[in-house]
């Protein structure tokens, strides 16, 4: 039997109880799974996340997390909802949001401290993540003297310190150069291979296959419209466009201009359709 | 309009944002801000309960003494400190001066459109002792917040038992008015880029009143997200901050003369006062 996290039935949300933000939701996420959750400019996947982190309750249906129901009133005990924070993190979409601190240090270390932790394995925790993301140059920083990549890394690592069994990451490439999107996916799944499960929403569909085992595709109006296999759905390439996941790129070879799908996993592509 | 908003936001940013003398390597930099806080209250009290108009100025040289061993400019210090200093003491202090507020022995009697204005030794010893208090005063907390960061400063306000809440909330207030700043200087830039740089005088006030109340609905929605952010992080209503001040052996020795100075100032203060010395 799999071992389910979190499991949503006709979830319904919406903001000041008159723009939906999610309409009738159902998703299990299993133990040690990778998630990714797509979707163009507001098709709720923020919203998913901050439900998935018992930061805001569904309107209609259910929400349950390791087992027990997730709801406003079973958060407020006070045990529960320590266990709950330990065990699930969320890298919000704006590091400026998570940069609440006046340093870094500080920053990184407010998990932990807020967690109960002892000094001693915070200290430890807290050497091993600035190693890990190197960022310890960083430590006595304001947040308004960071550049985004290095914000996002800060909130990455504020996060990943108190070392989550779940980590939700919405948008977690937004901003980065190229080389720390790399670096980034590669974190993902070492923490991946450690059992942990990640469900992490994005647009950024080059890192789709791999970082999730399966996908979840929200339109326009708010729902689900199709999950599966990433490497599935990522070859959809009509279902892509018509999603606005994916757009039609014209650029020249030489003399030659040709248009493609402007995602292409491999970066060969034939010039069958140039013009 | 312009300037006055673009002038507003620079001197925020340069004044209240920069670290840039807290970053240097002086004297009172490298005192722990607990301590530091501690010797600054240490001689505010003295200030506070002499009756010498020479007692407060010698503070005022230790003062000085601090800021040219702590690497900041003494002629910059004095630029900076001056500007205040008049706004807090002259408009109060030159009325104190005549009879009418402080009767006494005349020194200078003159006339203004046909007023008798009488100076008094009374009214001039309490002006001078009012004026320099208000220097020292002002001088003491001007170096202290120049030679300390602003969020050491806060963690430092631990030492007098003032609730954590209370600090961090003031420590959040600083960091998201910097980025309310850089709001409003991107939202300025925008709109010059859109419509100009001439703009009628009315649809400018129209625009201000809209952006204050676009930026005042952006810091409402922060406000639930950073909370959201916290509370995902473990915290439960009462934050756990990190305290990593560490006091050495010259803090200590700091305090000791901070004490014994002041001390032997308001002794010495004290003999002065009735004429001994």
């Amino acid at each position: 039997m799999t071992d389910v996290l979190f499991e949503l039935k006709n979830v319904h949300f919406s903001y000041l109880g008159r723009y939906q933000a999610l309409c009738g939701i159902d998703i299990a996420i299993e133990k040690g799974q990778r998630v990714a959750v797509i979707g163009a400019n507001g098709s709720g996947k923020s919203t998913l996340l901050h439900l998935l982190d018992g930061l805001i309750f569904p309107d209609k249906g259910s929400v349950r997390s390791f087992g027990a129901e997730l709801s406003e009133e079973t958060l407020a005990d006070e045990k529960r909802n320590h266990d709950f924070r330990r065990k699930v993190g969320l890298v919000f979409q704006n590091p400026d949001i998570q940069l609440f601190c006046p340093t870094v240090k500080e920053e990184v270390m407010f998990g932990p401290l807020n967690f109960g932790l002892d000094h001693i394995t915070i200290t430890s925790a807290f050497n091993s993540i600035m190693d890990l993301f190197d960022i310890k140059e960083l430590s006595g920083r304001m947040p308004h003297q960071l550049s985004i990549g290095e914000k996002r890394k800060v909130a990455m690592a504020s996060v990943l310190i108190s070392s989550p069994d779940v980590l939700l990451l919405d948008e977690p490439t937004a901003g980065l150069d190229p080389k720390t999107s790399r670096d980034l996916v590669a974190l993902l799944n070492r923490y991946h291979s450690e059992g942990r499960t990640i469900v992490t929403a994005t647009h950024d569909m080059h890192i789709v296959e791999e970082i999730a085992d399966v996908v979840y595709v929200f339109s326009r109006d708010k729902k689900i419209i199709r999950s599966g296999p990433p490497a599935e759905i990522m070859s959809d390439i009509r279902f892509l466009q018509e999603n606005n996941l994916i757009h039609i790129h014209a650029h020249a070879h030489g003399d030659k201009t040709h248009v493609h799908p402007h995602d292409h996993p491999s970066h060969e592509h034939d010039h069958k359709s140039s013009v | 309009m312009e300037r006055s908003i673009m002038g507003a936001l620079s001197f925020l940013k340069e004044s209240v944002f920069s670290d840039e003398y807290a970053s240097q390597h002086g004297f009172l930099q490298s005192i722990d801000p607990r301590m530091k806080l501690v010797v600054c209250a240490v001689f505010l009290l003295t200030v506070l309960f002499t009756h010498s108009t020479l007692v407060s100025l010698c503070l005022y040289m230790v003062c000085l003494a601090l800021t040219y061993y702590s690497k900041i400019g003494v002629g910059f210090f004095l630029k900076r400190t001056w500007i205040f200093i008049p706004l807090f003491s002259f408009f109060i202090a030159v009325p104190a001066l005549f009879s009418i507020f402080t009767p006494g022995d005349p020194i200078a009697v003159f006339k203004i459109l046909g007023l008798k204005l009488v100076i008094t030794r009374q009214g001039l010893s309490g002006a001078l002792l009012f004026v320099t208090r208000v220097t020292t005063s002002v001088s003491f907390a001007v170096v202290l917040s120049m030679t300390t960061k602003h969020f050491e400063l806060l963690k430092a306000l631990r030492t007098f038992k003032i609730p954590q809440v209370f600090i961090m909330t003031i420590g959040m207030c600083y960091r998201y008015i910097y980025l309310f700043v850089e709001v409003v200087e991107n939202t300025h830039q925008a709109i010059k880029s859109r419509i100009g740089r001439r703009v009628h005088y009315k649809k400018g006030q129209h625009i201000v009143a809209w952006n204050i109340a676009a930026l005042w609905f952006r810091s409402y929605q922060m406000n639930e997200a950073v909370y959201g952010a916290m509370v995902s992080r473990g915290y439960g209503g009462e934050p756990i901050v990190l305290n990593d001040f560490k006091t050495r052996p010259r803090d200590w020795v700091l305090l000791f003369f901070a004490g014994l100075v002041s001390l032997t100032l308001l002794y010495l203060g004290d003999k002065l006062k009735f004429g001994i010395l």
